[in-house]
């Protein structure tokens, strides 16, 4: 308990840290088309309060999800949308790179991070997983899975290399194969001594289909046939069939 | 006839009035010169030695020197803040074991405007039934086995809007829901746990952000003997960062 105040307290004092750390030399650009629309807060539905023209230059301050805050020559300060960002020319005359989470930027992503819920060997189960983006084809993953049965409780981890056959495809199917650990707890009303805690290695192989679907956003579907290196003299096969959506940066 | 034409028509006399002119400038400069001389040689003597301070005095450095230096500055180093990290505390109310404070720490990433996913972990310790209290018998639980930590992983949806406190204080804030999954250690074992709830959140500032946030932990018990499904409602503070 007290370990774990210590941890909150260095979480607060972190994120003291993060927020102060934070200006640089700010970003100018010229407003191309012929306006820009400032609003009161970053997202769509905030009021429009002031509108910058053509050949006005702003000065962008900082990035909150598809939104910029800039500030004007006279100081009037806003929020302004990437779509509309990306319309404005730096001092040097060329556009300005703003993601909008296009289908190019999929193809361009480094990270990516997944949540699945789905079904192990019929009990619920939920998963994550953080994925790099290696070369366009293959994708290095590590993923955790836990399901919490009413007889067991099982945590897997497991590395996984992604091979995407067809990455510029809207709908791509992928294969993986991986290998790691499974932690298998029997409940603790069905056996008294309680530390019987089983963990063994295992190996899988596995297919998945991937859908880009809007922004930054991915639906997954996945299959995975896993093989357990059991101390026993057979070896446990297990299935996974997750459903789940991730974001890339 | 003006008396001006009269004496500017007569070439002698114009001789003599440019004469006067080019007089008055060159006393005009030795004057300066003078000046100058003698305030910079008070203020830095050994510039009296050098032969070129008239010139100097003639033409003063550029005030604003126009090719500036820009330094290029790159898309990537706009500051995003799209994380948002925090710790909060408040009240849990655990099914048949009392109700507790509970404390914790929150870390979620901002998709787009109204989408975020959040991951919560947070820990307390659970009371004694009505049960134990009023037989005063064995207790249920051991110690270690009343502490009651869970996680969870949500994913929430905003609702933006501004929040008018006068008429010139107004702060951006947004009413939120998340449903998520995740897990609950308490009694020995670990139990799959789904979460639904809703909050309100006052952005003070771009970065910092005050939640209140209602949850309700809902997961399939058998510690009391009987298997049903327990709701845990949680009503917690919090305090957030976005980096």
């Amino acid at each position: 308990m007290k370990l774990n105040v210590t941890f909150l307290l260095f979480v607060f004092i972190a994120s003291l840290g993060f927020s102060s750390s934070t200006k640089g030399e700010d970003l100018v650009v010229s407003v191309a088309e012929p306006y820009v629309d400032f609003r009161t807060g970053p997202a769509s539905e905030y009021p429009i309060f002031h509108v910058a023209e053509q050949g006005e230059s702003i000065t962008i301050l900082k990035k909150k999800t598809g939104w910029y805050k800039a500030r004007t020559v006279k100081g009037q300060e806003g929020w302004v949308s990437a779509e509309q960002l990306g319309k404005t020319l730096k001092l040097s005359g060329e556009l300005l790179y703003v993601p909008t989470g296009s289908f190019e930027d999929y193809a361009n992503r480094t990270f990516e991070f997944s949540v699945f819920g789905g079904v192990l060997e019929n009990v619920t189960a939920m998963s994550m997983a953080t994925a790099w983006n290696w070369t366009g084809n293959l994708v290095a993953e590590a993923t955790y899975t836990q399901a919490l049965g009413n007889f067991s409780e099982n945590k897997l981890w497991s590395l996984r290399l992604q091979h995407h056959i067809f990455p510029e495809w809207i709908v791509s199917p992928y294969l993986t194969i991986g290998a790691g650990s499974i932690n298998t707890r029997p409940r603790s009303n069905l056996v008294q001594s309680g530390d019987e805690v089983r963990k063994s290695d295992f190996y899988e192989v596995g297919a998945g289909l991937r859908y880009y679907f809007a922004r930054n956003i991915v639906v997954k579907f996945e299959y995975r046939n896993m093989i357990a290196l059991t101390d026993r003299d057979d070896q446990e096969r297990i299935e996974e069939f997750r459903l789940g959506f991730s974001v890339f940066f | 006839m003006k008396f001006d034409d009269l004496v500017f028509n007569n070439n002698f006399y114009k001789s003599i009035y440019k004469g006067l002119i080019q007089q008055r400038k060159i006393a005009n400069k030795a004057m300066m010169s003078a000046v100058v001389i003698l305030s910079t040689g008070l203020l830095n003597a050994p510039a009296l030695a050098q032969p070129s301070i008239q010139e100097n005095a003639e033409q003063p450095p550029a005030l604003i020197d126009p090719n500036i230096e820009r330094r290029e500055i790159d898309e990537s180093d706009i500051d995003t803040e799209d994380f948002e990290i925090g710790i909060f505390g408040g009240f849990i109310s655990i099914e048949d074991f009392e109700s507790s404070s509970v404390v914790g720490a929150s870390i979620a990433y901002h998709i787009n405007e109204n989408l975020f996913l959040e991951a919560r972990y947070a820990q307390a310790t659970a009371g004694q039934t009505s049960f134990e209290l009023l037989s005063g018998g064995a207790p249920f639980l051991t110690e270690e086995e009343r502490d009651y930590t869970y996680y969870n992983l949500s994913l929430g949806y905003n609702i933006n809007g501004e929040t008018f406190f006068t008429d010139n204080l107004v702060f951006n804030s947004d009413v939120y829901f998340t449903v998520g999954a995740g897990s609950t250690d308490f009694g020995g074992d670990e139990r799959f746990t789904i979460s639904v709830g809703a909050g309100y959140r006052l952005l003070l500032t771009d970065f910092w952000a005050l939640k209140v946030d209602v949850r309700d932990h809902v997961f399939t018990s058998d510690i009391i003997g009987v298997e049903k499904d327990v709701h845990n409602l949680a009503l917690t503070l919090s305090t957030t960062f976005f980096f």
